[in-house]
This record gives C-alpha cells, sequence and structure tokens, in this order.
C-alpha cells in the first residue's frame, strides 16, 4: 500500500506541527468506561421506552401474534407495497408471505429507485440495539440494502433481545471493520420551520419496532 | 451567503438589529439550552465526558499528520479515493473534476459547513450543475438566497407564511403555512433529485482515521438519501475533523446532540467505509473524500488558537451567547457566527477581513461553560483582539493608527500616578455642567457612545481625601 | 497578630462609587482587618488588555506590581473583573522565566475579590449587616466564571438581617457592559441591557445588587433610562449597612 510520495498539503501540515514523517505520537487519552447493563428485561424496557418517547412504536410478539399485527399495521399506514430484506431472519418469520397474503404487492428490495420509491413499508431485522438512546443499529451489505430502511414512508424493523448492547463501545467493537452502519434514533423529523417538530421529512415517518420473543 | 466576504462590518448590521431576528432566534436557544440542560443533568460524568473529548481532540490536532496518513490509508483500503485540497479553490476545482468525470448534470447536498466555506454551490451551479440543498432549513434559504440566522436551524427567522409563499413562488405548487404540508412539499420535491441525481455531496461530521470511516449525522434522512441513492459520492471535510478511533466516538457522540438540541443521538449517524461493495446493497459505486486545508495548517501553528479546530460545530455556544441571541447569525457576515464564527472566521479569512468579530463580545464567558470540547473561546477572542491592535508573528495589525495612538496616551496618563490623581481631582470639576441628580445623560463624542444608551455617572471621586483624612 | 490587606480601589471603583469603599474599609476594620492603601494605585489595565493592547497592560501591570508589591499583605479589591486581570492574565503578561513573571505569579495568589476574602480567607458569612429591603441579586460575569465566585456574595448577603433575596430571571446572563464592548457595539450593549433591567423591573425586588463597578454603571444607568427609581448597588454596600447607620449610605445611586 504504498502512498504517493508528493503531498503538499500534508507536507505543509508537518511544517506547521513541526513534526517529520515517523515522529512518536504519545497514546491517545482516555475515553470514558461503557455504561453497565441492567437485567435483560431493564435493558429491554429502556429501550422500548426510549423509543416510544420518539414516536417509535413498539410491539413484543410471538410469532403467533405477526399476522394480526401486520394486519394493524397496514391498515393504520395504509400499505399498498411493500419491500423486505432477503434474510434468512425474516424468511423463517414468513413475513413475505404473510404480507402477500394480506394483499400486499411485494417490489424486490433490488428493484430500481424508482420502484423502491413506490414502496409504503419496508421491513428489515437489527444488528444492534442501544437502551440508553433507544437506537438502532443496521450493518448493510448485498443481502441487507440500505434502502429498505431508508426510502419507504414506514420501516418496520424486527428485533430480537440478543441484539441489546450496553453502549457504543459494544457495538462499535463489533461493527468497526464491517463497511457501512446506520444509527436509526426515531422516524425522520425536522424542527426547522417556527421549531414545529415535524415527522417524515426525507426518511420514514413511522417506525414501528417489533421485538420478538 | 457562501462567498467568501472580503470585510464584515458586524458594526454596521448591529446598529440596526431587524426585531423579528432575535425573537426567532432566542426561541430556538431557548428550546434547545432547556432540552440541553435536561439531558446534563441525567448525566453525572458530564464533566469527564468535555474533559475527555478537550483531550484527545487536542492530541489528535498535535499529531494530525500522523492520523491523517492513517485515515487517507483505510480510505483506500475501504475503496475510497482521497484527494488533498490545499484551499477553496482546490476543493472546488476538484470536487468540480470528479463531476464533470461523472457527466453529473444534478447534484444533491447534505447540510455542510466545510463546503459553505468553500462557496461549492456557485462554482457547480457556473458549471451548469443543477445542486439541490437537502436538509429543509437549507433548501429553505437557497430557495430564499440568504445565509443562515443559526448554525442548526438556518431558517429560524422565517415565519411559516413567508416559508409557504417562497414554496409557492419557486416551486410552483400551492404551498399552505402549515409546517407539516411544507414539509411534505419539500419531502416530495426532494425525493425526485434524491432517485434522480447523479452525485450526492456531504460533509463529515467525523473521520476515523483507524477505519477510514466518514461519519455523518443528521435528524432528516438527507443525509442517507445523499450518500445511498446516487451512484457517486463526494464528500468535503476539514482536516480538522480526524478522530484517532471508533472509541473516541463512544465520548463525542455522547456529547454532540446532547450539546446540540438536547437530543440524547441525533436521528441518522451514518459510518461510511468507502463505496458500497454489493452490486444490491445500494450506496454509492464511487467515493471520494476531499480533505481541506484552507488555512487550517496555519492556525496549527498557533499554540493558543489552535484549540479552535477542537470544534465539533455543536452550535451550543450559539445558545448561550447573549451577544448572538441579540443579533443572530447574520451579523458575522459569513456561514458560521456565534462565539465561534468570531474565533473561526478572522483566522481563515484573516484579521483584516473579520477584525470586528474578535470584540463582538462582551467576554462574559458562557461559551467556555458549554462548549463540549472545552475550547477557551474568551482566551482565543482577546489573544485575536491582540493581533488585529498590535499584531503578531502571524498578521500585522491592522487596527487604525488613531486607535493605537490613544491606547498609549491612555497608558501614559494612568501610568504616572500624580497625573493620574490629579485628572482624578479635575474630573468632576469639568463635568460639573453634565451633572444633574447624580448623573450624566448626554455627553460630548466619543462619550456619547455611552450616554445615547443611557446616562452616565457622575465624577465624585473623593476616596483619597477621606483616606488621608482618617489617618492624620 | 492582625490581619491586614493591601486595598486595590480600582479606577472605576474610585471614580464613581466612593461609597462603596468607604463601606469596604469600615467592614474589614469591624472584622478585625487592618486597611493599607498604597496610594501610587491607578488602574490594573484591564480595559486595554482587552481592547488587545497587550504591551501597553504590560506597562501599566508592571507599574501595578511595583505598587502592591511593596507590602506582603494580601490585596482586597471590591471587582471580580479586576482580580480576573490580576490573577489569570498578569502572569500571560509577561514571558515566563522573566522576574515579572514570578511577581505576578506570586501576587496572584494573594489577591482577593471583597466576597472571596470574607468567605474564604475570613472565614465569615455573618459581617453583621441589618438592611431590611427586598433584593435581587445579578452575577457578574467575571466573578462568576472568571474567578467561579458562585456563592459567595449570596451566601453574605443571605445572613444579612431583614433582607430578603428575591430570585432573578437569567440572574448570571451579561449585563452588557463587558468594558469597552460598551461603546464598540453599543447597540448590542443595549439590547443586552435592555433584557437584563426588565428581568429586574419584573422581579418585584426594590433594588438590584451585584458585585462589580462596570455592571453597577450599565444596570443602574439602564434603570434610570427606564424611568425607574430602583438603584443598583453594590454588595458592599449592604453588607456595610446596619442599624446605626441606617443603612444605605445617601450618595449612593
Amino acid at each position: 500500500m504504498t502512498i504517493p510520495t508528493s503531498n503538499p498539503v500534508l507536507e505543509n501540515l508537518r511544517r506547521s506541527l513541526g513534526r517529520r514523517p515517523g515522529d512518536p505520537v504519545p497514546p491517545r487519552p482516555a475515553i470514558l468506561p461503557p455504561r453497565p447493563a441492567a437485567a435483560p428485561e431493564a435493558e429491554l424496557d429502556l429501550l422500548l421506552s426510549e423509543i416510544t418517547k420518539l414516536s417509535g412504536v413498539t410491539q413484543r410478539l410471538t410469532s403467533a401474534e405477526i399476522d394480526s399485527a401486520l394486519s394493524a399495521l397496514l391498515l393504520a399506514q395504509e400499505v399498498k407495497k411493500a419491500t423486505l430484506w432477503p434474510t434468512p431472519g425474516l424468511a423463517e418469520l414468513k413475513i413475505e408471505t404473510r404480507l402477500r397474503q394480506l394483499g400486499v404487492e411485494i417490489v424486490s428490495p433490488y428493484a430500481d429507485k424508482q420502484a423502491l420509491g413506490q414502496c409504503d413499508l419496508g421491513v428489515t431485522e437489527v444488528s444492534f440495539a442501544l437502551p440508553e438512546t433507544g437506537t438502532l443499529a443496521l450493518l448493510s451489505d448485498g443481502e441487507r440494502p440500505r434502502a429498505v430502511s431508508l426510502v419507504p414512508r414506514v420501516h418496520l424493523a424486527i428485533l430480537r433481545p440478543s441484539a441489546l448492547r450496553a453502549d457504543l463501545h459494544q457495538i462499535f467493537l463489533e461493527a468497526k471493520n464491517h463497511h457501512y452502519m446506520i444509527f436509526i434514533t426515531g422516524p425522520s423529523r425536522t424542527a426547522d420551520i417556527e421549531l414545529t417538530v415535524t415527522l417524515g421529512v426525507h426518511g420514514p415517518k413511522a417506525l414501528y419496532v417489533w421485538v420478538m420473543e | 451567503m457562501s462567498e467568501r466576504p472580503t470585510y464584515i462590518k458586524f458594526g454596521e448590521y448591529t446598529e440596526h438589529i431587524p426585531a423579528n431576528i432575535p425573537a426567532a432566534v432566542q426561541q430556538a436557544t431557548g428550546r434547545f439550552l432547556g432540552l440541553r440542560q435536561m439531558r446534563v443533568s441525567e448525566m453525572p460524568q458530564w464533566e469527564e465526558l468535555r474533559q475527555a473529548a478537550s483531550n484527545i481532540r487536542l492530541h489528535t490536532l498535535e499529531n494530525l499528520d500522523f492520523y491523517l496518513e492513517k485515515l487517507e490509508q483505510n480510505v483506500r483500503a475501504a475503496g475510497g479515493q482521497v484527494h488533498w485540497a490545499a484551499d477553496a479553490a482546490q476543493a472546488r476545482a476538484t470536487v468540480l473534476e470528479i463531476a464533470k468525470e461523472h457527466n453529473v448534470k444534478l447534484a444533491v447536498k447534505v447540510k455542510s459547513m466545510a463546503t459553505e466555506e468553500i462557496g461549492l454551490n456557485h462554482a457547480l451551479e457556473a458549471a451548469g450543475i443543477q445542486t439541490y440543498e437537502t436538509d429543509l432549513g437549507e433548501f429553505i434559504i437557497q430557495l430564499m438566497g440568504t445565509g443562515p440566522s443559526h448554525i442548526i436551524v438556518p431558517a429560524v427567522h422565517l415565519k411559516k407564511e413567508e416559508i409557504a409563499e417562497l414554496f409557492t413562488q419557486k416551486l410552483g405548487v400551492e404551498a399552505p403555512p402549515d409546517p407539516v404540508k411544507l414539509t411534505a412539499i419539500a419531502r416530495a420535491t426532494l425525493r425526485e433529485k434524491f432517485l434522480s441525481a447523479e452525485m450526492g455531496v456531504s460533509g463529515g461530521n467525523f473521520l476515523v482515521a483507524e477505519t477510514g470511516t466518514l461519519v455523518i449525522v443528521t435528524n432528516e434522512g438527507n443525509g442517507r438519501m445523499c450518500t445511498t441513492m446516487p451512484d457517486l459520492h463526494v464528500a468535503v471535510v476539514g482536516i480538522d475533523k480526524v478522530v484517532p478511533d471508533w472509541e473516541t466516538l463512544t465520548v463525542l457522540l455522547k456529547l454532540l446532540a446532547r450539546s446540540a438540541t438536547g437530543q440524547k443521538l441525533s436521528t441518522y449517524t451514518a459510518f461510511i467505509s468507502g463505496p458500497r461493495r454489493a452490486a444490491g446493497e445500494n450506496g454509492p459505486k464511487e467515493f471520494h473524500l476531499v480533505l481541506l486545508d484552507n488555512g487550517r495548517s496555519k492556525i496549527l501553528q498557533d499554540p493558543v488558537a489552535r484549540e479552535t479546530l477542537k470544534c465539533i460545530r455543536c452550535g451550543c455556544c450559539l445558545n448561550v451567547c447573549p451577544v448572538y441571541k441579540n443579533v443572530g447569525g447574520f451579523a458575522y457576515g459569513w456561514f458560521i457566527s456565534g462565539p465561534v464564527g468570531a474565533i473561526f472566521s478572522p483566522q481563515i479569512l484573516g484579521t483584516e477581513a473579520a477584525r470586528e468579530l474578535p470584540f463582538a463580545s462582551s467576554l462574559c464567558g458562557a461559551c467556555a461553560d458549554v462548549c463540549p470540547v472545552k475550547i477557551p473561546i474568551p482566551k482565543i477572542l482577546l489573544h485575536l483582539r491582540r493581533r488585529v491592535v498590535e499584531g503578531d508573528e502571524f498578521a500585522p495589525a491592522s487596527a487604525p493608527l488613531m486607535v493605537r495612538a490613544g491606547a498609549k496616551l491612555g497608558t501614559f496618563a494612568l501610568g504616572v500616578p500624580w497625573l493620574y490623581r490629579f485628572g482624578t481631582r479635575l474630573l468632576p470639576i469639568f463635568t460639573a455642567p453634565f451633572r444633574k441628580d447624580g448623573w450624566m445623560s448626554s455627553l460630548p463624542a466619543p462619550a456619547n457612545l455611552w450616554t445615547k444608551v443611557r446616562p452616565f455617572p457622575a465624577f465624585r471621586a473623593n476616596f483619597r481625601q477621606w483616606w488621608a483624612k482618617r489617618t492624620k | 497578630m492582625t490581619q491586614k490587606v493591601q486595598l486595590f480601589i480600582t479606577c472605576l471603583g474610585e471614580q464613581f462609587y466612593p461609597t462603596v469603599l468607604e463601606g469596604m474599609v469600615t467592614l474589614l476594620e469591624r472584622l478585625g482587618v487592618e486597611c493599607q492603601f498604597p496610594n501610587a494605585q491607578t488602574c490594573c489595565g484591564q480595559p486595554f488588555y482587552n481592547s488587545g493592547f497587550q504591551s501597553e497592560a504590560g506597562k501599566l501591570a508592571k507599574t501595578w506590581l511595583q505598587t502592591f508589591g511593596q507590602s506582603e499583605a494580601p490585596i482586597v479589591s471590591p471587582s471580580g473583573s479586576c482580580v480576573d486581570m490580576v490573577r489569570h492574565h498578569y502572569p500571560e503578561l509577561f514571558p515566563a522565566g522573566t522576574p515579572e513573571h514570578a511577581q505576578a505569579v506570586a501576587i496572584a495568589q494573594r489577591t482577593y475579590e471583597f466576597t472571596e476574602y470574607l468567605v474564604h480567607v475570613l472565614n465569615v458569612t455573618d459581617v453583621g449587616a441589618y438592611f431590611p429591603h427586598k433584593v435581587t441579586y445579578h452575577a457578574s460575569c467575571h466573578g462568576l466564571r472568571g474567578l467561579g465566585l458562585r456563592t459567595e456574595a449570596k451566601q453574605l448577603l443571605g445572613a444579612v438581617r431583614g433582607l430578603e433575596m428575591i430570585p432573578l430571571n437569567e440572574e448570571e446572563t451579561c449585563c452588557g457592559f463587558g468594558g469597552v464592548f460598551s461603546v464598540v457595539y453599543p447597540e448590542v450593549s443595549r439590547a443586552m441591557m435592555q433584557n437584563k433591567v426588565q428581568n429586574i423591573l419584573a422581579s418585584g425586588a426594590e433594588m438590584v445588587v451585584a458585585s462589580d463597578a462596570g455592571c453597577l454603571m450599565n444596570i443602574g444607568g439602564g434603570l434610570r433610562k427606564a424611568g425607574s427609581s430602583m438603584r443598583a448597588v453594590h454588595t458592599i454596600e449592604i453588607l456595610a449597612a446596619s442599624e446605626s447607620n441606617g443603612g444605605l449610605k445617601r450618595g449612593a445611586q
């Protein structure tokens, strides 16, 4: 991995700092330790409570309850078209099949941007969750495209309790070498017009988080 | 507003402050501070976090060459491309070249102060590339053709009726004066741009040297849209935004949103290391990082003022500043305002162009109390005042000769005790004609600069006589 | 062994608030402290320093250090901003290693703002004062943030018999004086002053108290301009008041 030898900006910077290539660097000053996790039930309660404060809608379900929950969501949000991640986790819960049975048109997550733009609902899983702030962390790759949680106006995130992490430290340790991660903390919002908080600016207007028991 | 100003007239602007600006700005600052206070009171480790943040930011700046090299290596390893821009002109040229290579006709932008600093929008438009700001507040002021009144909520000074009028005129739609409906109009308008733009332009909140990762923080989702939908993503980021590693983010991300708006975390935080890896993933095929110096390395030569570059652009100093809250963002003449603007602009634009700004402060110190990275803003203001008035190794004096001569006269008078005491005895006599009920309500120039606002107390020194009598 | 202090009366204090200075002396002597007054003192140089004239300020600082360096006694002043100048900025005015720098550092450690001296050196919070009025407190910036004096004045005022302290909205917000700032950007200073005056008038107090002459000049003038008869008084004037001297000395605005 060779760096081009002539970099006038870097050289100028070195001169300004009075440093030469290879000069020692002292250790980075200390950070603070991670927050200790409470008991799993308490952590889950905290996560869901924070998401609710952000106007997210949360529910704890068993697979037997998925159909009725989906039915309610589709009605409340007037969903006609949906897209979802083709991940084993969602396949195991038969999300696509259930949606089709409920009359929703399924658009491939690999469809072109315009087609994706027509979707009302996007369904994903969650890689990590941070209780203290009500944050969902989603990694992306070929099987977990980014637009599914971004473009449709409703985002349904299916969460397993094992995704919870006590603090940022643990998430970063596991995620830092992955090439893309998005933290989602509530639905899209703005206060730019007269400080009136409005949801659903460019990202989803509604965020549903279902915890599978 | 993103044009580089040649001279910032803070004094002239503040002679007549439009009444609606302070009112609007104070609503925003009050809201954000109230929420911030709730967050701070929940966090017993707040002061520790600030100190850790300050230490790490300073350490990074002192070893910036090391971290930038590491960053470059890792961005490349992640499949991204890195360009170095010594100044604004080079940065603009680099972005334009990339855009031209990719035949870009339409660009969508995330709110980015670095791109304001270099005047990128004008350059793109001049090259025939339609450019849309996508942060709602930035979109509004772009349509309006004005600058920002606040760093975080740039259009806060506008009423919904004005925005409705603006949308009706410029977007050709029936826009009612209702924030929800206006937001929906902006969503629909910009969605079309997100889905068809060839290039997304962003700045960056942080650059993580450890893995070559760009961190972008937004609330609306436009940050995600601009860096996910187009095939090309170009990020312009100041070299001072580098952090050593992900552990550093555990400190900074806890401070940033809480300090800015009182949220625990902004809605979206994206961690981007290079372009997409898989065809179906979404995301750009190409990622270009333009590292911007534009005077930052010069600032690093100054051991006092270099702390300016610790800034993480939270805007909290604006929210507490009584000067800013009474004048709003336009008075500071450039894209960056408030206390941080008063120290940043004179150093990037030079003291000639921005010499009025270091004096735009009563030195109350409220900003230093809240800054999440503990920038000693009053100390730097004083440092820059000296640069303006006496000159230093970074710039010659730019204060007029008369002012400097006046100061010398003053020091002389005060430096000779008997002369001072003599003057003290004379003042009550000379000012007797102006005195009424213990006050002087109007005095000749230059003292009228005081009395036009409120009366001056009458000169009444007699302590030394009182003391002399007692000690007899 | 009697405590001795040197009086640092400040240029603004001397020109406009002689009763505050007299009150300071009376109070210190009542507490058993002997006062010395170096007559050669003029100005600490703060207005020059704040205006950017650091080399000019350095000349005045040198003179000040010579004046107050003659005696080993601690130095006490009724002004937080002047003490902040001496304590934090004097050492900056002289290169490290010079005798002036060493002297500045040494003297800085024995220079006190008045309420600071009473509470932290004399360990006194009740000075036996009597002042039956409703008073609201403005926290001057340099004392508050420069010297970290958050509670001292309030502790002392809290012990004054008959005094009722009324909270001030935006107590810690700058009044807009800022030294030269008030005449460099008068309209901004006006806006800040008016905001402070409005809060004071809305408080329901009879007068406003602060510990810095600059604030008092600005706020006092602002109250008068607003047509109010409310007075802006110095903390020391209240602390020096007692039954025997009938409260505030005549002549204070």
